[in-house]
């Protein structure tokens, strides 16, 4: 059954974002297909800003079970967050769990220097913006700083050598995880130590970024963030970690524990079985022209829950650990370069259903220009053209595409060089799938003999590769 | 090859000599004088971290008046002698090292046949690191330091070094932590290194 088209979440502004006032959700003929309907088995959670009220009670609930008496009423204590929190389903949620966080820590311990880091993603003002958005200096009493890739280092003796995280994530004398289990780009990650990427990404110089994803592979590369964790710097300040908990059709509740790994291995089965089902299902999708619908960069926009880069990445098994192909940055040019046939298959070329991509809104500063290279490319309107001819990171990307003048025309036109009318958009959107309602028919017809290959198939395999007995779950 | 086609540009009114656009500039291309910034034209790379940088709005990009082509010409130097710098860093020379400009490995390797001897001096000969300006900076040191060029970061905090790679993970901590798949991925990237690298497999 199809939907109303549903409004895709309402984002805060950001001076990097180009204005949009027309979304895909916008366009005639546009239909939402629900997740939970294609998948009764996912929990459906809360979308858009409903259940604020419950995240508090949620969080308050987990947290009652957390030791907290290491902290000490003249301590310092940082809530470590990070920009994806508030853009997810517009970050109220997030925002809610973070304060309860505080509310509960002072309660408890007594402890009132308790301070909020906001880590922004690629822009050094991300995270001035987010703090602004949502009050934060109000409700953390002024103690609360920004801070970004770029920003002051603090070196961290690891097993490994040292490595370099942002000072201001740890100067206090406690850190707090806080976080949420999203997917996110499980094409660089794998599902290892999903709960401690942040260390590697989030908290970290852009050197350790780097690190991650262009000298190790996929698999191996997570080795980074187990050895920035386990390091006695961080060991001696950690005091747990807090999780806001998602499935592809929404937020569902709130888990925290003293023991990350024990969270860890416990979000990584739910997602494995939850986001899986959509990630498998966007796979054999046989064509389609995307749709890049806004707010944030491209390859972190949702459908159903399910990021873009995910979705270009799918005819893959990310989760699958016995394969070791990595996103191109390391391995596609070695690899057709050296001819090497025997591992073609594993390079992790675009998803060859996206016969056409349109581009309505996406932020600058994260390359994507090979869908510009490959497949045609329509930009919707005239300042997110602008964004793209300054975009650094994507220089040539507008000497593929096409400028035109509306959402409308760009989708027509993609559809016509496509030749295919299943469209998809990546508005950000959990819950739903804004698409076409050929699309929809097609995830539709798609969805029940997925569902029952992930149950049966796949689910066993990954849980196996990870030391999980299947029976178990 | 990187396309310039922008520059950056100060408002000295503005300006309010912070220096954070200095420090953040990957090709050092921004200087202070009389307490204001000043930016090299034939430097800049139009990376744009100067101006999202700025707490003032002092910086802003312009166009230039004739596009910038940025390239370190890889038929220029000898073929054998980028194998060889590629290899000692376990890197192919067709790879991309930087994922914005699509510049391959091979491009930086000619600027260190060229003379480079630092990050900034790559990204000013071959335009990498100056797009997102964040991933490719692991792969530009370790190529510098495998060819025994010492990495001294400058006193700001515009680069540490970081250089680290999978192949420097011990053989213990490889071997006691399988599931990190830390020794098949590096027989796997070792197989596809041209001239199969300097270092051994562990």
């Amino acid at each position: 059954m199809l939907s109303k088209t549903m409004a895709p979440p309402k984002m805060m502004d950001s001076r990097y974002a180009p204005k949009v006032d027309v979304h895909c959700a916008d366009l005639p003929g546009m239909v939402s297909q629900s997740v939970v309907e294609l998948f009764p088995s996912i929990k459906p959670g809360y979308l858009q800003k409903e259940g604020i009220a419950q995240i508090r009670k949620f969080t308050e609930k987990t947290l009652a079970d957390i030791d907290m008496t290491k902290i000490k009423p003249g301590d310092s204590v940082n809530i470590l967050s990070a920009e994806h929190g508030y853009y997810l389903l517009g970050g109220e949620h997030y925002c809610e769990m973070i304060k309860t966080i505080k509310d509960v820590v002072r309660e408890r311990t007594g402890c009132t220097n308790i301070r909020l880091r906001v880590a922004g993603g690629m822009h050094t003002k991300e995270a001035d913006e987010i703090i602004k958005h949502f009050n934060l200096r109000a409700a953390f009493d002024g103690k609360v700083a920004g801070t970004h890739a770029f920003d002051k280092g603090v070196p961290i003796e690891t097993e490994i050598g040292t490595l370099y995280g942002l000072a201001k994530v740890y100067d206090a004398d406690w850190i707090i995880h806080a976080s949420h289990d999203e997917q996110r780009d499980l094409y660089f990650y794998r599902m290892i130590d999903r709960v401690l990427k942040a260390f590697v990404m989030s908290f970290a110089r852009y050197e350790v970024r780097s690190l991650f994803h262009c000298n190790f592979g996929s698999r191996s590369a997570n080795f980074i963030q187990r050895s920035i964790f386990n390091s006695p710097f961080v060991q001696k300040k950690f005091a747990f970690g807090c999780f806001l908990r998602m499935t592809p059709a929404g937020i569902t509740g709130v888990d925290a524990d003293n023991d990350l790994d024990r969270l860890g291995r416990k979000i990584s089965v739910d997602l494995m079985r939850d986001y899986g089902k959509v990630l498998r299902l966007f796979s054999e999708i046989d064509e389609c022209v995307v749709v890049i619908d806004g707010s944030r960069w491209a390859h972190y926009l949702h459908a159903g829950g399910v990021v873009f880069g995910c979705f270009e990445n799918s005819i893959y098994d990310a989760y699958d650990l016995s394969n070791h192909a990595a996103f191109g940055y390391y391995d596609l040019l070695s690899k057709i370069a050296s001819g090497d046939e025997e591992s073609m298959d594993q390079i992790m070329l675009a998803h060859p259903a996206i016969k056409a991509a349109v581009v309505n809104q996406s932020m600058p500063g994260i390359p994507w220009s090979d869908i510009a290279i490959t497949r045609p490319t329509f930009v919707a309107n005239a300042s997110q053209a602008e964004s793209l001819r300054k975009d650094p990171a994507n220089a040539s990307f507008m000497d593929m595409a096409e400028e035109t003048g509306t959402l409308a025309e760009a989708v027509e036109r993609a559809c016509e060089a496509a030749g295919t009318d299943k469209v998809i958009a990546f508005d950000d959107s959990f819950g739903y799938i804004t698409c076409s309602p050929s699309m929809a028919e097609l995830l539709q017809k798609l969805a029940p003999e997925v569902s029952r290959k992930v149950d049966t198939e796949y689910l066993p395999k990954w849980l196996r590769q990870r030391g999980i007995d299947p029976k178990q779950i | 090859m990187k396309v310039v086609n922008y520059l950056s540009q100060v408002d000295k009114d503005k300006c309010i000599g912070c220096r954070l656009c200095e420090t953040i500039c990957p090709t050092g291309a921004i200087s202070m004088f009389e307490k204001k910034a000043v930016v090299d034209e034939n430097l800049c790379r139009a990376c744009s971290k100067c101006e999202d940088v700025c707490p003032n709005d002092a910086v802003i990009l312009v166009e230039r008046s004739e596009p910038l082509m940025v390239s370190a010409d890889v038929d220029t130097v000898d073929e054998a002698a980028i194998d060889e710098i590629c290899a000692k860093a376990d890197l192919f020379p067709e790879q991309m090292i930087c994922a914005c400009t699509m510049t391959p490995v091979k491009e930086a390797a000619a600027a260190i046949l060229n003379g480079a001897r630092t990050p900034e001096d790559i990204s000013v000969m071959t335009g990498v690191r100056t797009g997102c300006g964040i991933y490719c900076m692991g792969a530009i040191q370790r190529l510098l330091n495998a060819n025994g060029i010492e990495l001294k970061p400058p006193a700001n905090n515009r680069w540490y070094k970081q250089c680290l790679s999978m192949w420097d993970i011990p053989d213990d901590l490889a071997k006691s932590n399988p599931g990190y798949f830390i020794e098949e991925d590096q027989k796997i990237y070792r197989s596809k290194t041209k001239g199969g690298g300097q270092r051994d497999v562990k």
